[in-house]
């Protein structure tokens, strides 16, 4: 019963090696680094070819290697967008114009990689070399790293364009704000009113995609901040399971749970984002002896018969008990429907385990701890230098070591609980709060369903098996095949430049609202 | 056994700062916009509330390390705690682990 995932995954390998029908049938690998998914040859819609901007990363790739469209021209375009709209949105701490532009008109030249001249915003946590890294937080002012975080070194060696660094919550806590509690990023869809919330602290490089300030970003989640900034802003946001991207060069948060991963506009953008990302890594143990990666391009490549998506595997999707209560249970009830009328997609109840609220909302706290430990030197220093941030910093000097290791255990017990649980009786499981997978590094994919009544977008969140990123991209792409939330974008400020920041006062977070909402 | 008394957990929070190098009184006595810093009394409290809870009607209710402190992985039986011990061995990276070990590969 203990190795209940084991059986399942043995079982698919099997009965596809046996040439059985093809009901379980095993995902194609895509082995080890260096990763170069081939990229399909999409259908660029109309909208893309007029305006650049509003490509997805696949359709830019493709009118690229088509010679459709140079690298400078998409680049210069988005540059022109941050010109005019950056003032509002403030997605960006930092951004690196001349570098953009001289790396553009390289790969006009020589294109390097499935990312040839493709725009990105980078999570100002993740380390670029000879450009501040600051993770919007005193503690890092000033510092320049003298290399880039592998993510960033992998997506670049492959073609990808740094437009500049993105805006995020100090050391990756809230929404993103200035070191001293100042909210800066506005969500996209909602440029004149501050108080929206544009998600976690991957907020910047959230705000960037869906203002059409950058084709893709990547972003960091320690407690939602991949997922939560785009189920807001109407994004695909794909958080891998723990080890299966670098986390070398990234300023920690917590060592046992911070992922990073694509923030990016449909399932195959962040199939083709997290393909380049992932690997092995020498620098991060953490990522070493794991299963190969899935073939992730396929996974997120709709199938369809009649022009109606289908299933590549039958898929059996967990709804908790829960899911169809709150706000947005009439966009979940919809979203159901439409994934219940996808050909190999089974619906199954699941309940949670009797101490989940304890395991998964009490033992968060056990994060905090794992955050003081690398700081400890700073909070030695000057507790000033955590701005706003401070007080979850200090809580975490508070909690003793043998509480921090009843938390592990905690976790041991609470994935048996999981995967022979609710993940025993599915293949991916809807999700109601971050948390949970967060703690237990499981995967988890973030898409758009809908927008609630005051027009922000609402997500859905769907959880995995471990290492089984294949099996939600799938999901998603059939169910982006049915529908068409995630091409929608939202309307441009209604007036460019500084002026258009003209809230009725500045939205300022205090040191106990920070605290609250961290992650 | 009682909640700490307010007087008795400040002067544990105190201590415990004191003795890993920490100075709370870097805080500032009065609001600081520039830095967004919390006063050292708003800083105090808010210790207190994670070691010891809310105060209600007065009385705090219990804190974050506490809700840790007693749970143990389930058992059952005249020897429960004993063979707690033995169940749910501390996982830094349960997914990472459940690769490493599962069978089938």
């Amino acid at each position: 019963m203990s190795r209940e995932y084991s059986r399942r995954v043995f079982l698919a390998q099997t009965s596809a090696a046996a040439g059985a029908a093809a009901l379980v049938a095993s995902p194609a690998k895509a082995g080890g680094r260096p990763l170069a998914p081939s990229l399909p040859d999409v259908d660029v819609r109309k909208a893309a070819l007029d305006d650049p901007t509003e490509a997805t990363l696949a359709e830019a790739a493709a009118l690229i290697r088509a010679r459709k469209l140079k690298p400078t021209t998409l680049v210069e375009a988005h540059l022109a967008r941050i010109d005019a709209f950056e003032p509002t949105y403030k997605a960006f701490n930092a951004v690196t114009r001349d570098a953009a532009l001289a790396a553009a008109k390289a790969q006009d030249r020589r294109p390097t990689g499935v990312l040839a001249g493709i725009p990105l915003c980078v999570k100002d946590n993740y380390f670029t070399k000879g450009v501040a890294t600051t993770a919007n937080s005193f503690v890092f002012a000033g510092f320049v790293p003298d290399e880039d975080a592998t993510a960033v070194s992998r997506l670049t060696s492959a073609g990808g364009i740094v437009l500049g660094k993105g805006q995020m919550g100090p050391l990756a806590t809230t929404r993103a704000t200035t070191p001293n509690g100042v909210v800066t990023t506005v969500n996209a869809w909602t440029p004149t009113n501050i108080a929206t919330d544009p998600g976690g602290s991957s907020t910047g490089p959230a705000t960037a995609v869906a203002g059409r300030l950058a084709t893709s970003a990547i972003g960091t989640q320690t407690g939602g901040s991949i997922i939560l900034p785009a189920n807001q802003q109407n994004l695909t946001g794909l958080k891998p399971t723990m080890g299966r991207t670098s986390l070398y060069g990234i300023i920690p948060l917590s060592f046992t749970r911070d992922h990073s991963g694509p923030i990016a506009r449909d399932a195959l953008d962040a199939a083709i984002m997290l393909t380049v990302m992932s690997g092995p890594d020498e620098k991060d143990p953490r990522t070493q002896g794991l299963p190969d990666l899935p073939d992730l391009v396929r996974a997120a490549t709709p199938v369809l018969r009649k022009g109606k998506p289908k299933m590549r595997r039958t898929t059996v999707v967990g709804v908790p008990a829960d899911y169809l209560t709150g706000s947005a249970a009439t966009l979940r009830k919809d979203f159901l429907a439409v994934l219940a009328g996808i050909e190999g997609i089974r619906l199954v109840d699941i309940a949670y385990p009797d101490d989940w609220a304890l395991l998964t909302g009490t033992f968060n706290d056990a994060r905090l701890a794992e955050r003081t430990e690398p700081f400890r030197p700073y909070l030695q220093q000057d507790l000033k230098l955590f701005g706003v941030s401070v007080l979850s910093w200090l809580q975490g000097l508070l909690l003793s070591g043998d509480e921090w290791i009843t938390a592990q255990r905690a976790k041991a017990h609470l994935i048996r609980e999981v995967l022979d649980g609710p993940l025993d009786r599915c293949d991916v499981v809807l999700q109601t709060s971050v948390v949970p997978f967060d703690i237990l590094g499981l995967p988890e994919i973030g898409f758009p369903i809908g927008f609630n009544a005051s027009g922000v977008p609402v997500g859905a969140i769907l959880g995995g098996q471990p290492y089984e990123e294949d099996r939600l991209l799938e999901v998603a792409a059939a169910y982006q095949a049915a529908t068409d939330w995630h091409l929608r974008r939202p309307v441009d400020p209604p007036q460019a430049g500084a002026a258009a920041r003209a809230f009725a006062a500045p939205l300022v977070l205090t040191a106990e609202e920070a605290a609250a909402q961290s992650a | 056994m009682a909640i700490p008394s307010d007087a008795e957990l400040d002067t544990l929070i105190r201590a415990r700062l004191a003795l890993v190098g920490v100075d709370l009184d870097q805080l500032p006595e009065t609001a600081d916009p520039a830095t967004g810093s919390p006063t050292r009394a708003a800083a105090m409290e808010s210790l207190r509330t994670f070691l010891a809870g809310p105060k209600v009607n007065g009385v705090r209710q219990g804190g974050r390390p506490a809700a840790l402190s007693f749970w143990t992985p389930p058992a059952t039986g005249a020897d429960a705690l004993a063979k707690a011990q033995q169940a749910a061995p501390p996982l830094l990276y349960p997914s990472i682990t459940e690769a490493w070990t599962e069978e089938g590969r």
